[in-house]
């Protein structure tokens, strides 16, 4: 019996990927059908031959590695440091609650500024360079964290803190051993929720500005109405902004795997 | 010997629309060593506010808390708390949980590793020490945090209804492990229940606490060897002592709010 039904979960699961791989199927072909019969303008719409073969062209002219390498390094910079200074200085905070309690009202300040609207400052101080979307992407994704560390490390359970109170644990003891570890799973929230961000980011401070990156290739394909390669920059990004969140996934699992209930299938 | 002593302990609890809840009034006890006491009472008496200002993780209106005859100020090595879920930390292996105190103290390696595979026998456990809590029934994680107060080797035991998550027959069986460990171990208990026939069970000396405001309505002894038969006659009739003590709050001032 317990058999069987195992055999009907997979049986309706595979019937389910055949739908939606159907489906992805049948809009491909529709956008093909749709641009080579010309119903719909090849400036709106490209057809999936149109883009693979921007794809394989810009290979071979191998104008595509250099501008997507150009905004991967922006956003390796600009998370890495974020998720550094953010968890560090939110150990800090925790650690220092009057410190926190001082800075607070600045940071909400900082945090309340559309980001948006700094960027042609930040072209102004940093130019129009690696440094200014570095920044920008710190903007964006430094305060979520260092959020995210302080507000979990808070939801360390009463209980948890008694224990550490009646053991003696130091202030040291008490925010790497119980705060933290209390936080982890919060602070995993906030490095996934900005791993998304910090590649949206770039793409628009490359819009805004730039001579280089993504971004700057989405401009530059729309002022030639090169709609395939708009097409495809935009695949490219969003399998990006995939893979690092999958990629956080990853290391979330490797780190809480042992400790957290499995996921309910 | 006297271990732990309380003294005119009195509590009020502030509130933020500064209301006065008056928790505990003149709580006076002496707790001898190797005694096995449990606190009975209503829920909402203040046994909870007071096993915290026993263990010292909360301070009290007025009134002082003795250790050996020493007035306590915060918490300290000699007294350890189990809690009513275990509150064991869900990153850390059972093994590892049991350590925390250990690890804390600065033993080393070492020491922690035989120290804890001891307990972890002693308590039953062996076999689950690289299993996380969510692993474990509740019965298993009840006994692996009574195992990590017990590696610490504090030399009174606050307990806050411990048993009170699990199942029935569960919660039988480690009525009779705590009485082999407390046997064995010469440790002082003071146990928090609402359940009459446990503290019966268990207890040397019952005190049972009567509410708003808290204080002590009554101590009974319960002088019997062990093991004992839950049925036995003496027992029983101590059970049915404190309902009626229960049911009829004579010290009561104010009988109108007994629930
Ligand atoms: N932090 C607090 N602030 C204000 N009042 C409190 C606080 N904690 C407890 N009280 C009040 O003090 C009284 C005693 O609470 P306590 O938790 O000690 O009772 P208890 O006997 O442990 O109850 P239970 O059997 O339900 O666990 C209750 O009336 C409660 O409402
Ligand atoms: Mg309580």
């Amino acid at each position: 019996m317990a058999l069987r039904t195992k055999k009907d979960t997979k049986a309706k699961n595979l019937w389910i990927r055949f739908v939606q791989i159907a489906f992805i199927a049948a809009l491909l072909a529709g956008m093909q059908l749709a641009v080579s019969k010309e119903w719909v303008s090849r400036v709106f719409l490209a057809s999936p031959s149109q883009i693979v073969q921007e794809f394989v062209y810009m290979l071979k002219e191998n104008t595509l590695w250099p501008h997507l390498s150009v905004s991967l390094q922006e956003v390796a910079v600009g998370y890495l440091i974020s998720a550094v200074a953010g968890i560090g200085l939110g150990v800090l905070f925790v650690s220092f609650p009057l410190l926190e309690k001082l800075i607070d009202p600045l940071m909400a300040a900082i945090m309340a500024i559309p980001k948006t609207a700094i960027m042609p400052l930040l072209i102004v101080w940093f130019g129009i360079g690696f440094k200014s979307k570095v920044v920008l992407v710190i903007l964006f994704c430094f305060f979520n964290i260092l959020y995210n560390t302080v507000t979990g490390s808070k939801q360390t359970r009463t209980e948890h803190l008694k224990l550490a109170k009646v053991f003696k644990a130091s202030r040291a003891q008490t925010v790497f051993k119980v705060l933290l570890p209390s936080a982890l799973p919060s602070i995993f929230n906030g490095l996934r929720v900005t791993a998304a961000t910090a590649i949206t980011g770039v793409v628009f401070a490359e819009m805004a500005a730039a001579k280089n990156g993504l971004g700057f290739l989405l401009n530059e394909s729309q002022a030639v109405l090169n709609t395939p390669r708009l097409y495809l920059v935009i695949i490219v990004v969003t399998v990006l902004s995939v893979l690092f969140v999958g990629l956080i996934n990853l290391v979330e699992r490797l780190v809480c795997r042992r400790w957290m209930p499995s996921r309910i299938a | 010997m006297p271990t732990i002593e309380l003294r005119h302990i009195t509590k009020e609890y502030e509130n933020i629309d500064e209301e006065q809840t008056y928790a505990l009034h003149d709580i006076n006890l002496t707790v001898q060593d190797g005694e096995f006491v449990c606190v009975l009472g209503p829920s909402g008496c203040g046994k909870s506010t007071l096993l915290e200002i026993t263990a010292g993780l909360l301070s009290q209106t007025s009134g002082e808390v003795l250790l050996d005859q020493v007035p306590q100020a915060g918490t300290s090595r000699d007294i350890g708390v189990v809690f009513q879920d275990s509150a064991l930390f869900p990153w850390r292996s059972i093994r590892r949980n049991i350590e925390f105190g250990l690890e804390i103290a600065g033993f080393s390696r070492e020491e922690r590793r035989n120290k804890v595979q001891k307990t972890i026998e002693l308590v039953g456990l062996a076999g689950f020490e690289d299993k996380y809590p969510h692993q474990l029934s509740g019965g298993m994680r009840q006994r692996a945090g009574l195992a990590r107060t017990l590696v610490a080797d504090p030399r009174v035991i606050l307990m806050d209804e411990p048993f009170s998550a699990v199942d029935h027959l569960t919660r039988l069986t480690l009525q009779d492990e705590m009485i082999r460990i407390w046997e064995k171990e010469k440790k002082t208990i003071f146990f928090i229940t609402h359940d009459v026939a446990e503290a019966v069970y268990l207890a040397t000396r019952i005190v049972l606490l009567s509410p708003r405001p808290g204080r002590i309505q009554q101590i009974f002894d319960v002088p019997f060897e062990r093991p004992r038969n839950r049925n036995d006659m003496e027992l029983l009739s101590i059970v049915e002592k404190i309902y009626m003590a229960i049911n009829n709050p004579v010290q009561s001032h104010d009988t109108e709010y007994f629930i």
